[in-house]
């Protein structure tokens, strides 16, 4: 009963369908899907991007990279880096959205301004940061000497360059999570107050036990996105320290860089891709359960 | 009577706090500004916070003298030819999951999904050996080809279209309007907002971008922004920079994106508000 009639209509009709989905799919399936799986493919070779042939090696780049030293290094400055500027990101976001949730007049002026430094280029407020930290004629300085306190070398030591790095990236990042805040405080029924006034709660209390509890999607999402955002931190780093000095700053990602881009280490720099890769999939993969598990409304 | 819930002396010290916090959030960008402004001897004076005699010069010769202003062309350039073309695609593969009935529309949505998850570090290796194999690297169209799409604009859309009312969908078919129609005269104009400020996330993004840009392109007049500020900043030296002028450059690629930024907020922040998934 298959006639060329309805035969010719499906033809016609999936033609359609390809024609809208192929615009998007198709770069998406040669710069994302491809990469990603070659990149898997290329982290079990001894690849040096210069050599015409290579070696299947097996999980040799695996083992050599999880056990370097340097491997551990970067590990640790990256969970001090996410935990730090994820942390204060986070809270001061809280901190600000329950000063403005509130609308006075000029309370659009501050969200604004605190939101603003989120959407300049990292590169050229950096380049700002790293003026400010000069450890002679930097304001950063100028200002501890004037509260009288010791200066620091900030960005030249290595004692204080995660420091910097950390402040630079909370600054940037702090009025984004200001923004989901103030939605999601929004978004607390008022109800809730109300009884807990009737029955003199403090307003500790009342922070505690409601805001906290409803708005903690909203926290997790943004702790989430604040740490795969660490994870991926590279332009400030690279203008501020180069992951210097002496490794105090080279986070994984930064790694990756150097091992790929500077010294053509090909196998080792996709090992450690796939390494990046899998923290970011669980992370999200964690976000989407617990986002599903845990509405209180 | 809300007044007496809020005291005015509660209000004044939150006013006093926000004061300061915004005075510390403030202070890079004022300082870029007039670091930009001063001579050699101020700059290396902190209690000069003002600038005695403006160095106007300063700004002039980097509109003037230096690449900067070709680098802010090239990244208006490259950032809106993407985003016109990551729009159009983004608008008909999310038209077709949303309203097309066919068989795998789920799996290309969660693959959509899935490749919000992969960090794009983990696909640089690739991408550069394929675009060098196409011969494309150190050109605008390997950067703008490997830039197709964004799949953040694709969730802000999908959020869109699934509040647009079926029936409206519906209507338009019956009245024998094509796919391509109804997406651009009954769809779009619903969902205009959407799109706003998918335009404008994704050209400050596009606009910014650094790291996969400077990995691809290696001629200066070619550069986007982030990476010839960089250079510029560099080829003073690491001695002897001259902050003033650097400063200038970074006020002058900054401005514009903290005008937009003042101006258009509240249409910024709706579509950052609608981001993925959030619940709470």
């Amino acid at each position: 009963m298959c006639d060329i009639y309805t035969r010719r209509k499906k033809l016609k009709r999936a033609a359609i369908t390809l024609a809208f989905v192929l615009p998007a799919l198709a770069p998406l399936a040669l710069f994302w899907i491809y990469p990603a799986l070659s990149a898997g493919y290329i982290s079990l070779t001894d690849w040096d991007y210069m050599a015409p042939s290579y070696n299947i090696t097996g999980m040799t780049n695996y083992v050599k990279l999880l056990t370097s030293g340097e491997f551990i290094q970067a590990l640790q400055k990256t969970l001090t880096f996410c935990f730090f500027s994820a942390g204060f990101t986070v809270g001061g976001g809280l901190a600000l959205a329950s000063l403005l949730r509130r609308a006075f007049r000029g309370s659009g002026f501050f969200k604004a301004l605190f939101f603003s430094p989120w959407i300049t280029p990292t590169v050229a407020v950096s380049l700002v940061w790293v003026w400010i930290f000069d450890p002679q004629n930097g304001a950063a300085n100028a200002i501890l000497r004037f509260f009288d306190l010791p200066a620091l070398k900030w960005i030249a030591s290595s004692q204080t360059a995660m420091l910097s790095v950390i402040i630079v990236t909370v600054w940037k990042s702090v009025g984004y999570s200001m923004i989901f805040y103030i939605n999601a405080l929004d978004k607390v029924p008022k109800t809730l107050y109300e009884a807990a006034s009737l029955d003199n709660a403090s307003a500790w209390k009342k922070f505690t036990k409601i805001t906290l509890p409803c708005i903690s999607p909203t926290t997790f999402f943004l702790c989430v996105v604040s740490v795969i955002n660490g994870v991926q931190a590279y332009d400030q780093i690279q203008i501020l320290t180069q992951g210097g000095p002496s490794g105090s700053t080279r986070t994984l990602l930064y790694l990756y860089y150097q091992l790929g881009f500077e010294r053509f280490n090909m196998g080792r720099a996709s090992a450690l891709a796939i390494v990046l890769l899998l923290i970011t999939v669980a992370l999200s993969i964690a976000q989407n359960y617990v986002s599903k598990r845990f509405v209180y409304y | 009577m809300r007044r007496n819930l809020y005291s005015r002396p509660l209000f004044a010290l939150k006013l006093a706090v926000l004061v300061a916090i915004g005075i510390v959030m403030a202070f890079p960008f004022v300082w870029m500004a007039l670091s930009a402004l001063k001579t050699k001897q101020e700059l290396l004076d902190f209690s000069v916070f003002f600038p005695k005699d403006a160095q106007w010069g300063n700004y002039a010769e980097v509109l003037l003298r230096s690449p900067i202003p070709r680098y802010i062309a090239n990244s208006v350039f490259v950032a809106a030819v993407t985003v016109a073309y990551q729009m159009f695609s983004g608008a008909l593969l999310v038209y077709a999951v949303v309203f097309m009935e066919f068989r795998f529309r789920r799996v290309i949505f969660a693959v959509v999904l899935g490749c919000y998850m992969v960090p794009g570090a983990a696909t640089y290796i690739p991408s550069y050996i394929l675009l060098s194999k196409m011969g494309l690297l150190d050109s605008y169209t390997g950067l703008i080809v490997s830039n197709l799409v964004s799949i953040f604009g694709v969730f802000l859309l999908r959020q869109a279209f699934m509040q647009v009312p079926p029936e409206l969908y519906d209507a338009a078919r019956m009245d024998g309007a094509g796919h391509w129609k109804t997406l651009w005269r009954v769809i779009f104009p619903l969902t205009r907002p959407m799109f706003i400020s998918f335009a404008l996330i994704a050209f400050i993004t596009c606009y910014n971008n650094y790291m996969w840009p400077s990995l691809i392109t290696n001629s200066p007049e070619l550069s986007l922004v982030s990476q010839g500020l960089r250079h510029f900043f560099i080829e003073g030296g690491a001695y002897g920079t001259n902050w003033a002028v650097v400063m200038a450059a970074s006020t002058l690629v900054t401005a514009p994106l903290l005008i937009m930024s003042l101006l258009i907020q509240k249409r910024f922040i709706a579509g950052i508000g609608a981001d993925t998934g959030v619940k709470g």
